[in-house]
């Protein structure tokens, strides 16, 4: 029975080779009996591999350009701040946590969402790869969802790495541990808003981009929409202002000034319905739109709606992809 | 007791259960199209062909059985394995090479591979590996480290087969693994798959609609056809339907023909040429005499690999002669042949 066996291993292992015959450097067929993970792990490797490829980690020099220098423009405020805050020309910091250089952050999540979500999505869209992902253990919607998981955190880190820079280069500056403790009960809600921009934006950029398998498409589609979205917010709020009751032109702070059609047309950027909500929630810094006030749970709804929208179009996206 | 496990191993579903089950297998796709009707089939281990035209319904079986699709009645099972149940255990012990290209261009056949075997379920250091070690046996050596898209279209079919096989799966399907290949690469392919299904002990499953190509390496042998199964049997009583003799004279096909049936020898006329069943040698000397005697100027003679189609052709007596020869008969199910042939002439 179980030289049975072993006759039926060795056959299996080293195919038609009799042990000790075969030629040194052709060992024969190799059976595998190691661990084979399940969907769960497969769909975080996927994940790794996906947050690896935002920054075009794995990649040629290329791929590293736009992220690299993306990044390093979101971190030019922090490290300011610190420079200042050493040269002791301010006493506090000059940037707050939760609003973070509201425009700024915009514009450069912009180019970043556009250049990098088609990494992700649209190079296996293009070179027909999903098939061989479906071939495999994961379900459909793993293979969004795992993309999902990876875009955002990769905005995680574009975001909040920054905001963590100017915390760190603020408390190095204060003394005492009311003043940092006072920091440190500060930053936390700039990491969470952090969070909220990170996951909202992930699966809406995705999901701009895997409209096309064609990169400049894709990149259009994600450009297109966030920064005509933002434009279109910023100009009309312009012009409210500009023509209101007030007629001044100036930024209007008070939610009880600003008029009804400049919160409405805040709900039309993904990016001033995220700020809008932040002061729903409580955030008192000067952000890229008015307080909402009585608003806020318009702009609540807005960003589930952003939220659960793309999300929804991405995992139907890939429903419907063919395998063979 | 490790054999005892790799045993086990091998097969994980029982050693007696056949590598793919379909009983009544049938897919619709709305109200019209039917993809599969009614397909019931065995295939034990070793190399099977799965052969038909284009749209015969091999795709839309390779996705039943790889838990993608389900079918609208009856049961599939692979490895022991039912399809809708176990869908996720298949793919996690099935290997799949589809038809077109699924390849990025802009990253090494070793990144490639070794991330598919991440996706198939390897640790990193073992997918990394397997996959140096399958790239080595689809005859992959320095080029592996090269991007993809530097690759010829043989060397691209090779990384497919690569990424197949780096999951050491128990079963291979491999759809159309030959397209696009130059005769030359055909041939390494086929020999390839040969060295798998016999060497390497893994049970194969090859789409084509080139019988002629498939049936030089295959252990089995399932034709397909308008999503029916038209045979399914060993290679051995197939081969003989395939020896086909293409004969082109430039003019006189008629002639010869009757000639030739005057002789004994099954023929029919196929548009500018005269397809000959081959006996035997005998055949061969008999279209030699043939022309010589008629004395017609012969312009090509070509033992040929037969497509499919032409072979179940309905209106070919070539085709009931040869299928009469391998005992194709209402033995497999209630229809006679000419209903079967009907039917796969339909599409």
């Amino acid at each position: 029975m179980a030289t049975d066996n072993m006759a039926d291993d060795v056959g299996v292992g080293t195919g038609a080779l009799a042990p000790g015959t075969g030629v040194i450097h052709d060992i024969g067929y190799q059976t595998y009996d190691g661990p084979r993970f399940g969907r769960a792990t497969i769909a975080l490797a996927l994940c790794w591999h996906s947050l690896r490829s935002a920054f075009g980690v794995g990649r040629g020099a290329k791929a590293k350009i736009i992220p690299v220098l993306t990044f390093a423009i979101m971190c030019a405020p922090a490290v300011i701040n610190a420079v200042v805050m050493a040269l002791g020309r301010s006493h506090g910091r000059v940037v707050s946590y939760d609003a973070y250089v509201g425009p700024l952050r915009v514009l450069v999540l912009v180019v970043f969402i556009a250049a990098q979500a088609p990494e992700l999505v649209s190079r296996d869209l293009r070179s027909r790869v999903l098939p061989l992902y479906f071939a495999r253990p994961i379900r459909r919607r793993d293979y969004p969802l795992a993309k999902f998981a990876a875009f955002a955190l990769a905005l995680l880190a574009m975001i909040d790495i920054p905001v963590l820079l100017l915390y760190v280069g603020t408390i190095m500056q204060v003394h005492g541990g009311a003043a940092i403790w006072a920091q440190t009960r500060a930053a936390v809600p700039g990491l969470l808003v952090g969070l909220m921009w990170a996951v909202v934006l992930a699966p809406i950029g995705l999901a701009l981009a895997s409209v096309s398998g064609r990169r400049a498409f894709s990149t259009g589609s994600v450009a297109i929409f966030l920064f005509m979205t933002w434009t279109l917010t910023t100009v009309l709020t312009k012009i409210v202002q500009s023509t209101g009751p007030h007629g001044t032109g100036a930024r209007l702070s008070s939610a009880a000034q600003v008029s009804a059609a400049e919160h409405l047309f805040g709900l039309i950027s993904p990016f001033t319905v995220l700020d809008g909500v932040r002061q729903w929630l409580g955030g008192t810094s000067h952000g890229i739109v008015a307080d909402p006030g009585g608003y806020g749970a318009a702009y609540g709804v807005a960003l589930l709606a952003f939220l659960g929208v793309s999300l929804a179009a991405l995992v139907r996206r890939y429903a419907s992809v063919s395998v063979s | 007791m490790t054999a005892d496990q790799a045993s086990q191993a091998r097969a994980p579903a029982g050693a007696d259960a056949p590598v793919i089950a379909a009983t009544a297998l049938t897919k619709r796709f709305g109200a019209s199209i039917t993809a599969l009707d009614a397909l019931t089939m065995a295939v034990g281990p070793g190399i099977t062909g799965l052969v038909g035209a284009n749209g015969a319904g091999k795709s839309t079986l390779i996705k039943i059985l790889l838990g993608l699709l389900q079918p609208t009645s009856g049961t599939a099972a692979v490895l022991g394995l039912d399809t809708v149940a176990h869908g996720e255990q298949i793919r996690g012990l099935t290997g799949y090479m589809p038809e077109h290209d699924c390849l990025p261009p802009d990253v090494t056949a070793t990144e490639f591979v070794t991330h598919m075997g991440r996706m198939s379920g390897m640790p990193p250091t073992a997918a990394k590996e397997r996959a140096a070690e399958s790239l080595r046996h689809v005859g992959l050596y320095e080029e592996r480290y090269r991007q993809i898209g530097t690759y010829s279209t043989g060397m691209k079919q090779r990384v497919k087969l690569a990424q197949a096989l780096t999951g050491d799966p128990r079963l291979l399907l491999l759809d159309e693994p030959t397209n696009g290949l130059d005769p030359a690469g055909r041939t390494a392919m086929l020999d390839l798959i040969s060295r798998i299904g016999g060497e390497f002990g893994i049970s194969v499953v090859v789409s084509s609609h080139l019988l002629g190509e498939v049936e030089q390496i295959c252990d089995h042998l399932v034709a397909i056809a308008a999503g029916r199964l038209l045979r399914s049997a060993t290679m051995s009583s197939f081969t003989q339907v395939s020896q086909v003799l293409a004969v082109e004279v430039e003019e006189g096909a008629d002639l010869l023909g009757a000639e030739l049936a005057a002789r004994g020898v099954s023929v029919v006329r196929a548009e500018r040429e005269l397809v000959v069943l081959i006996a035997g040698d005998e055949t061969f000397d008999a279209v030699r005499d043939a022309v010589a005697r008629l004395g017609l100027p012969l312009i090509r003679m070509e033992q040929r690999r037969h497509r499919v189609e032409e072979l179940f052709r309905a209106d070919a007596s070539i085709a009931g002669a040869a299928l009469a020869r391998v005992g194709f008969d209402a033995s497999a199910g209630g229809h006679t042949t000419a209903a079967r042939t009907a039917a796969a002439d339909g599409h």
